[in-house]
């Protein structure tokens, strides 16, 4: 095998890769990538056996042929090199780089004993504009599980239903929830749990003006944009039933501006419990009244105004799920809705009528307990 | 009419008081050294022949007496010590009844030689069954020599219930072992036959005695109690409870150089050890009180080997309180070390007797444990302002590493610790557990999807009985009927904690039991025991830096670092020294 690469191209192809790459691993042909050269491109593949990355990138093909070759070595000399062309020849399981002046051979392994990455159909699959996934995939991905008890929800719920695109995740204590309108290109319903890395790989990798293909098969996933392509495994079983926990009678309604709530929560955090976080929050007409009391530390309190009109409500939190959801309300005001101080309590972005455009966005924080 | 009450000659009534306090030959030796001791004696040597059924002799180099009081000691109620009755109240000898010399003279044949200070010449007496046989000149070195021949001659029927020689030797063994303890500034020599069971030169302290009797490992493994209540002082060393081992324990008390036993003492001392050695382990206890006069009666048995304490709760609770604050500090971990100091107790004298002043000593100790340590050597300042920034950063708190998914290593001021990250969380967590429940209930997190769980009929059973221990644990849990119950909200110890595992684990164990809930003292106790152990972080766990610093940080916090809930070491420690002497520096 041997091919002509611009460095830019060398480097590009290589650093969106080896991001893919496990830094530890008992199996050592992962910690290389796989350079294949055809018809007048190279198509670079790395794996953690989880989530794949592919990408092709234009070369001038001597000889078609395929190596692996340790991956981020590779990506740390494309670095390096002069802008000049690279000229890369295989020799046995080496590979040899040569630049301007520069020359390099690094060990490989046979191409053979590289995983193959899985073949998905993406003439099944739909569209999506690469904004609305990634606004998806930021909303939301924050919230999965990463305990290993319950590896449901280690994923993204993705659904596909009713003309609706909608990404769901929950550790069990909090959940984020957004739906937007999916558009004529994806019709037909599907119901998939995404482990959240490769989503990182995508919010990575894929440009907002690009549409993203996305194709399946039995129990992988394949996204796709511009010649870059993720593949990932998907977890199997049913995600709960998260429309039940979601409150249909809270009655009591807070208006908060974000940002004084974010900071008043941050100040409070300072002196919670470095394990539980937790703060209480007073509602009361008017005013947020926020405290806190860790033993063995101290207290603080705070208030800041809201539109309010229930009955005083006292509920306690976890700051960090507050600071979390709040992080990603993108909206000058917030409203919170509450039903009992043990009952999970919502928190939706305040948009001007007629500015949803059919988005639509939730995020649902249980309480802890409070002590009297 | 005859009179049939008759007041009993002497020898009669001393013969009968002889069979209190004289009962075997270890009784006549302890009442013997015990008059040495009283007399000021700086070496008691104990000689026996035949186990002490055929001789005893005890030899002392003390004040001696002169012939008049020599003739009056075998006098019964004939004493030095005390006066009046009001003397009573604050005896600080040994004895004082006048009651030993003429009891052990009634029923052996004795030989008593003795010189005062200032006399030319000493007393020798000769005294068979109580009766004056012969007085004399003796010449001799000041001091009091007694010898005690065939005791119980004339008391066949007391003879017959004497021991073997064997017996008897490790019974006076036994007996100058706890005077040993009690008086480490006296030296001691015990000989049975030929064979010399004790030969203790003078010590300086407890400690060295101790590794006098049992050589200087023994000692290594004790850590210094200090306490103080009121008129009450203690101290005295305990064993570290990674070392205590079920079944034989050295246990002894003293009072004023006296040693006595007291059962309820030590049951406040091992309630002192809860959860930080196993439940069956029996630590080595050696204990000195000290009360004010008035506060304690010691004439409660004619050998004194029982007192009675006025306020006798707030002894226990000194006792247990002041071993639970030995096992905080550092010493009281474990370690790699092969050698190591022995412990040292803190001289009594000066202002340090205060509350304050043990409290303050004790954070200091604990904060010398961390680099960070407020007061660097003099060598060490002058190399911090040399390179200051690196040096400085390293000094702002122990380098932390975790190391095969289930150790952290921590560089401290002298060397080493290892911690076990899941004995070190159970720590953290059953404290705080216990803290929370006098608080009125741990954190509690409500669950979006409650967990709906299968449990055996008994251990439904068990969730009903512990349901408001539960919650106050932060599990709300609810029955579902029949073997299901509802988890609704649940504690949230640490981010890999997984709720159901760790509920259904617990309530197997609280449904069972096992040894670690039956130490429990009470249902608080067993669950958070139980919690603490299923909830902790498991050892193979990787951590991050913010999370092995977090869990380093708050085991510090807790009252025990050093001592998981099984009773196993959280931590073990490695000094520079022993790694010096390792490589041979």
């Amino acid at each position: 095998m041997n091919f002509t690469i611009t460095r830019k191209n060398l480097h590009q192809g290589l650093a969106a890769v080896s991001a893919s790459i496990p830094t530890k691993t008992t199996l050592p042909v992962l910690s290389n990538i796989l350079l294949e050269a055809t018809d007048g491109q190279v198509r670079i593949s790395g794996t953690d056996l989880d989530v794949g990355v592919r990408t092709r990138t234009p070369a001038e093909v001597g000889q078609e042929g395929v190596l692996t070759a340790p991956g981020k070595k590779l990506q740390e000399i494309a670095r390096e090199l002069p802008d000049e062309p690279v000229q890369v020849t295989s020799q046995g399981d080496q590979i040899e780089l040569r630049c301007g002046r520069s020359r390099f051979k690094l060990n490989g392994l046979p191409a053979d004993d590289f995983p193959n990455l899985p073949e998905v159909s993406f003439e099944e699959g739909w569209n999506a504009p690469g904004q609305v996934l990634l606004s998806l995939v930021q909303h939301t991905a924050f919230a999965v599980s990463t305990e290993e008890s319950r590896p449901i929800l280690n994923g993204v719920l993705w659904e596909l239903k009713d003309g609706q695109m909608r990404m769901v995740a929950t550790n069990g204590h909090r959940l984020a929830k957004m739906t937007v309108p999916a558009g004529s290109s994806a019709q037909g319903g599907a119901e998939l749990i995404v482990p959240p890395a490769a989503l990182q790989q995508v919010q990575r990798l894929f440009e907002k003006e690009n549409e993203v293909h996305v194709g399946r098969d039995a129990n992988h996933l394949g996204f796709r944009s511009g010649n870059t392509e993720v593949y990932t495994r998907l977890i199997e079983g049913t995600y709960p039933n998260y429309e039940q926990v979601i409150p249909k009678d809270n009655d009591k309604w807070a208006v908060v501006d974000r940002e004084s709530f974010a900071s008043a929560v941050r100040r409070m955090a300072v002196v919670a419990s470095d394990q539980t976080h937790r703060i209480r929050i007073g509602f009361h007409q008017g005013a947020m009244r926020l405290t806190v009391l860790t033993p063995d530390l101290g207290e603080g309190e705070d208030e800041i105004e809201i539109q309010y009109e229930g009955e005083p409500l006292e509920i306690g939190f976890n700051a960090a799920y507050l600071l979390e959801v709040l992080r990603y309300m993108d909206t000058e005001e917030v409203k919170m809705g509450f039903k009992a101080p043990e009952r999970a309590a919502t928190i939706e972005p305040v948009r001007p009528d007629g500015e949803e455009g059919g988005v639509e966005y939730l995020c649902l924080v249980m309480p802890l307990r409070l002590l009297d | 009419m005859s009179r049939t009450i008759h007041v009993l000659p002497d020898a009669v009534a001393n013969q009968i008081a002889a069979g209190e306090v004289v009962e075997r030959p270890a009784s006549v030796v302890k009442e013997l050294v015990e008059n040495a001791l009283d007399a000021s004696a700086r070496r008691v040597e104990v000689v026996l022949e035949g186990g002490g059924k055929r001789a005893i002799r005890v030899a002392d180099d003390g004040w001696g007496m002169g012939r008049e009081d020599a003739l009056l000691s075998l006098d019964r109620h004939a004493t030095s010590k005390i006066r009046k009755a009001e003397d009573l109240r604050g005896v600080a000898t040994f004895g004082f009844r006048g009651e030993a010399l003429p009891s052990i003279a009634s029923v052996s044949r004795m030989k008593l030689e003795t010189r005062a200070r200032g006399e030319e010449v000493g007393t020798g007496i000769r005294v068979e069954g109580g009766r004056i046989a012969d007085v004399g000149d003796v010449a001799r070195t000041r001091g009091t020599t007694v010898e005690v021949g065939r005791l119980f001659f004339n008391a066949p029927a007391r003879a017959k219930f004497l021991r073997s020689p064997a017996v008897e030797t490790r019974a006076v063994s036994d007996a100058m072992t706890g005077l040993a303890l009690a008086n480490p500034g006296v030296a001691f020599l015990v000989r049975s036959d030929d064979r010399v069971l004790l030969d203790l030169p003078e010590a300086a302290d407890l400690p060295e005695r101790v590794a006098q009797l049992w050589g200087e490992e023994a000692a290594a493994e004790l850590v210094p109690v200090h306490g103080e209540e009121g008129e009450l002082r203690l101290r005295g060393l305990v064993q570290r409870p990674d070392r205590a081992r079920p079944g034989f324990r050295r246990a002894h008390l003293f009072m004023a150089g006296r040693p006595f036993r007291e059962p309820a003492l030590l049951q406040a001392a091992d309630r002192g050890y809860r959860t930080t050695v196993p439940s069956q382990a029996r630590p080595w206890i050696f204990l000195e009180l000290e009360a004010a006069a008035g506060s304690v009666d010691v004439n409660v048995h004619p050998t004194k080997a029982e007192v009675r304490f006025g306020n006798r709760a707030s002894v226990e609770s000194l006792v247990e309180s002041a071993v639970r604050r030995a096992l905080e500090g550092e010493e009281s971990a474990a370690t790699f070390d092969r050698e190591l100091p022995r412990p040292r107790l803190r001289v009594r004298e000066g202002g340090d007797g205060q509350n304050g002043g043990v409290s303050g000593g004790e954070s200091e100790s604990q904060m010398a444990l961390f680099l960070a340590g407020d007061e660097a050597t003099e060598g060490d300042e002058g190399r911090a302002g040399e390179d200051e920034p690196l040096v400085q950063g390293t000094l702002e708190a122990p380098r932390l590493w975790q190391v095969h998914r289930s150790y952290i290593m921590a560089e401290v001021r002298d060397g080493l610790l290892v911690i076990d990250q899941h004995a070190a969380h159970e720590r953290i967590l059953f404290e705080e557990i216990m803290e929370a429940y006098d608080g009125g209930g741990g954190v509690s997190q409500r669950l979006l999807f409650p967990l709906t769980l299968r449990l055996s009929p008994a251990e439904c059973a068990q969730v009903e009985a512990l349901s408001g221990v539960l919650q106050g644990a932060g599990f709300e849990v609810e029955g579902f009927g029949g073997d299901t119950v509802i988890l609704r909200a649940v504690p949230h110890p640490h981010p890999y904690f997984d709720a159901e595992r760790s509920f259904r684990e617990m309530m197997d164990e609280l449904t069972h039991g096992s040894e670690l809930v039956r130490s429990a003292r009470n249902q608080h106790e067993r669950v958070a025991m139980s919690f603490a152990c299923k909830s902790a972080i498991k050892a193979g766990q990787p951590l991050s830096d913010e999370e092995v610093q977090e869990l380093f940080d708050r085991l510090f916090a807790t009252e025990l670092p050093y001592h998981d809930v099984h009773g196993r070491p959280t931590v073990v420690r490695l000094s520079s020294g022993e790694l010096e002497r390792k490589f041979g520096r």
